[in-house]
């Protein structure tokens, strides 16, 4: 479906133990193979534990724990409320723009301390790149919106950058839709092809792992099978944590789901299993589709 | 959310089981009451539309008389001279307002330059940042509480405050002196001992002045001098008593005096003159207006950068855009059309504020050219319209009311251009 492109401007920030991050990018053009992504399959990637989060002092989420491993398409479910993407949102920080959000506990990236006061939250956005519920991208071109993040953190040129924006488009199978428009406003887009765009541009700055905010609460189902084809093939070199309210989508493309339920986590495991044998009762019935 | 459940949810029992109102029974079969009923609610809607339409137009005609009254007054006075003559006492015919009109604009600038990055970057500061600080979080609350308050202090009130912060500057800096050429004042100044009395007579000459206390100079001796164009020449000197002859020809006579002539302390400004305190500058007029103007700013920019979509900010963080990065390339872009109207409405009141630059400046009216350097005082419409509509002669009131049209057509032509920026930011 999208012709195998590897990255060609390696964004330095593939792998944990480059956390120091020189901004200069290496031009190694190798692509993970499909292999070192099996091996790495069960690999740590996220690490929670005993966290709690509060806005003011409404405390959003209790004591959760939970695992996210690497190149794994992660799916939060719950009903509304049950503190499901204020967790996403403190994975890469952005609840720091709301004044009155605090949490404690352990977040941990490989092991980068997420939650620490002297984290560098500009790098740790970078590694963790995120889509919203709403198509939101910027009042510019489509090539503007691409290369807006590259832009932030680097110095290309204009060939370099082109290349990116390409390589960006293409990996989010939005490219053969919107290459000779390239100039045009991507407001002009439909509501999937915007969210595909944004896609595109979290992922051209070379982010390990990408948080999705119900990314098809706002579509038509056409554009929402887009979508999770582009989740699934995604997996292979990004690590996917994804709030959904749509279980039919949690099943079709999660390898693992978990459930929240007022701010804790009922139950976590391999999808398969938490939608045909769940071990807890709320699960069975949230999962049927008795309540929420 | 939850639309492809696999089991349909049973209906809430209670919900099921309430009766329905009565109320609403009773107009399901009232049918004929319900049809007046709501005829009558049309009716009323009409006649809303109709009191809407008329207020608006009551304001139009206003306008409309205000405007017909003026034209037809100020008409005959509509011309040329207007435009390039000068205040005159005794010749009103002849009297335009060219240095009001320049004088408007150099205090608008004065005030845009102030007013406008001190505004947009309080309306940043009170928008974008939310800081952690304790006593900045303060401030933070205080100013946003206080901005709006500030918006309704009448224009008067500002401009005693000009009065004091830039005209005497508390006497900080000590009295305003009388006479600008004796003082000690900072830079763009060039002092000299004006020598009027040459042996051919006509223009003056300069000659430097080397000591401050002394105010003026006695010729004894050939001294280096400037003419009136800027170059040096030796200026020779005549004494009858010592035999040494007055000079015949014209040319020579221009460069010499008589010995024992003397000169007195002449200043020179430069474009850029500029001393502390202010004094009744235009400089110290534009500040005051932007004084005035400065809450209208930072409310407008407050409502353009609110009004800027939180998921464009929440899109550009996410990206691991720093906060400035934030502020540069996606809240000031997107707000920029409405901070723009802001700033025009802004400059139009600026322009048009008359109690402030009375009480900075005074009313004189006496003056025939724009600003020489930052430290000259100027004349503007709004007060030059107000001492001509004050005066009994028939013939300035004429001309306070063509004043008022150039007024607004100066005004009308800077909203225009605003707003052809705006579009041109927009459709880029």
């Amino acid at each position: 479906m999208i012709p195998e492109q590897t990255q060609p401007i390696r964004l330095a920030i593939d792998m944990p133990q480059s956390a120091s991050a020189t901004n200069a990018p290496t031009t190694d053009t190798s692509a993970p193979s499909p292999a070192d992504a099996s091996q790495s399959a069960e690999e740590l990637c996220i690490e929670i534990s005993h966290f709690n989060a509060w806005y003011g002092s409404f405390q959003a989420i209790h004591d959760l724990s939970l695992d996210i491993r690497r190149n794994q398409v992660t799916a939060f479910i719950g009903p509304s409320g049950c503190g499901k993407s204020t967790l996403l949102r403190w994975i890469n920080r952005m609840n720091d723009i709301v004044p009155t959000a605090h949490s404690n506990g352990t977040l941990r990236i490989h092991d980068l301390d997420v939650l620490s006061p002297s984290t560098d939250v500009v790098h740790l956005r970078r590694q963790v790149g995120m889509v919203f519920q709403k198509p939101n991208p910027f009042p510019k071109t489509i090539y503007e919106n691409v290369a807006f993040g590259p832009r932030l953190h680097l110095k290309l040129r204009r060939g370099e950058l082109d290349e990116l924006v390409e390589w960006s488009l293409r990996k989010a199978a939005v490219w053969d839709e919107v290459k000779d428009r390239l100039n045009a406003p991507a407001l002009g887009l439909s509501g999937g092809q915007q969210q595909r765009l944004c896609i595109a541009r979290a992922i051209a700055v070379g982010p390990e792992i990408l948080l999705m905010d119900e990314p098809c609460s706002a579509l038509d189902p056409a554009s929402t099978l887009a979508i999770e084809d582009l989740i699934y093939e995604l997996r292979e070199q990004y690590t996917i944590v994804m709030v959904t309210h749509n279980m039919q989508q949690a099943s079709r493309c999660s390898d693992r789901t978990a459930f929240f339920f007022e701010g804790r986590l009922v139950e976590s495991g391999p999808t398969d299993d938490v939608f045909t044998k769940p071990q807890q009762k709320r699960t069975d019935d949230y999962v049927r589709g008795r309540f929420g | 959310m939850n639309i492809e459940s696999t089991t349909p949810v049973a209906p809430n029992d209670s919900e099921s089981q309430r009766p329905v109102p009565e109320a609403i029974r009773q107009g399901a079969s009232a049918t004929t009451e319900s049809t007046q009923n709501s005829q009558r609610r049309i009716r009323r809607s009409k006649t809303f539309y109709g009191i809407c339409v008329s207020v608006s137009f009551l304001s139009i005609v206003v306008l409309a008389v205000l405007l017909i009254s003026i034209a037809v007054q100020g008409r005959s006075r509509l011309t040329p001279t207007l435009l390039t003559g000068a205040h005159s006492t005794s010749e009103p015919a002849s009297s335009g307002m060219y240095p009001a009109i320049i004088g408007s604009l150099s205090i608008c600038a004065v005030c845009a330059l102030s007013a406008l990055p001190l505004g947009i970057g309080t309306a940043i500061f009170l928008e974008e940042f939310q800081p952690t600080n304790p006593w900045l979080r303060r401030l933070h609350g205080f100013l946003n509480l206080n901005i709006s308050n500030l918006a309704g202090v009448p224009s008067i009130v500002y401009g005693l405050l000009g009065l004091s912060l830039f005209v005497f500057m508390f006497n900080a800096f000590g009295q305003i002196k009388v006479n600008e050429s004796s003082g000690t004042e900072l830079m763009g100044v060039e002092r000299y001992y004006q020598i009027l009395t040459l042996a051919g007579g006509g223009d003056s000459v300069l000659v430097r002045q080397t000591d401050l206390a002394l105010p003026t100079i006695t010729i004894t001796e050939p001294i280096e001098a400037v003419d009136r164009d800027g170059n040096t020449f030796r200026l020779e000197v005549w004494d009858p008593k010592s035999g040494t002859p007055k000079p015949k020809d014209p040319a020579t006579q221009h460069r010499t005096v008589r010995l024992g002539q003397s000169g007195g302390a002449y200043a020179k400004t430069s474009w850029y003159y500029f001393r502390l305190p202010f004094g009744r500058s235009f400089l110290a007029a534009g500040l005051t207006l932007s004084l005035v103007i400065l809450p209208i700013v930072i409310i407008a920019a407050q409502e353009a950068l609110r009004s800027v979509s939180p998921s464009l900010r929440e899109a550009s963080y996410g990206l691991g855009a720093t906060k400035w990065q934030t502020v540069r390339n996606v809240s000031l872009p997107a707000a920029i059309p409405g901070i723009m109207t802001g700033a025009i409405l802004a400059m139009g009141r600026a322009i048009g504020e008359a109690a402030p630059i009375l009480v900075v400046l005074g009313a004189t009216v006496a003056k025939n050219s724009g600003p020489q350097n930052l430290m000259d005082t100027v004349v503007t419409m709004p007060v030059l319209i107000f001492h001509w509509a004050g005066d009994p002669q028939v013939t300035y009131q004429q001309l306070a009311a063509a004043a008022i049209i150039v007024l607004l057509l100066v005004l009308l032509l800077m909203n225009s251009l605003a707003i052809y920026l705006r579009q041109k930011i927009r459709v880029e």
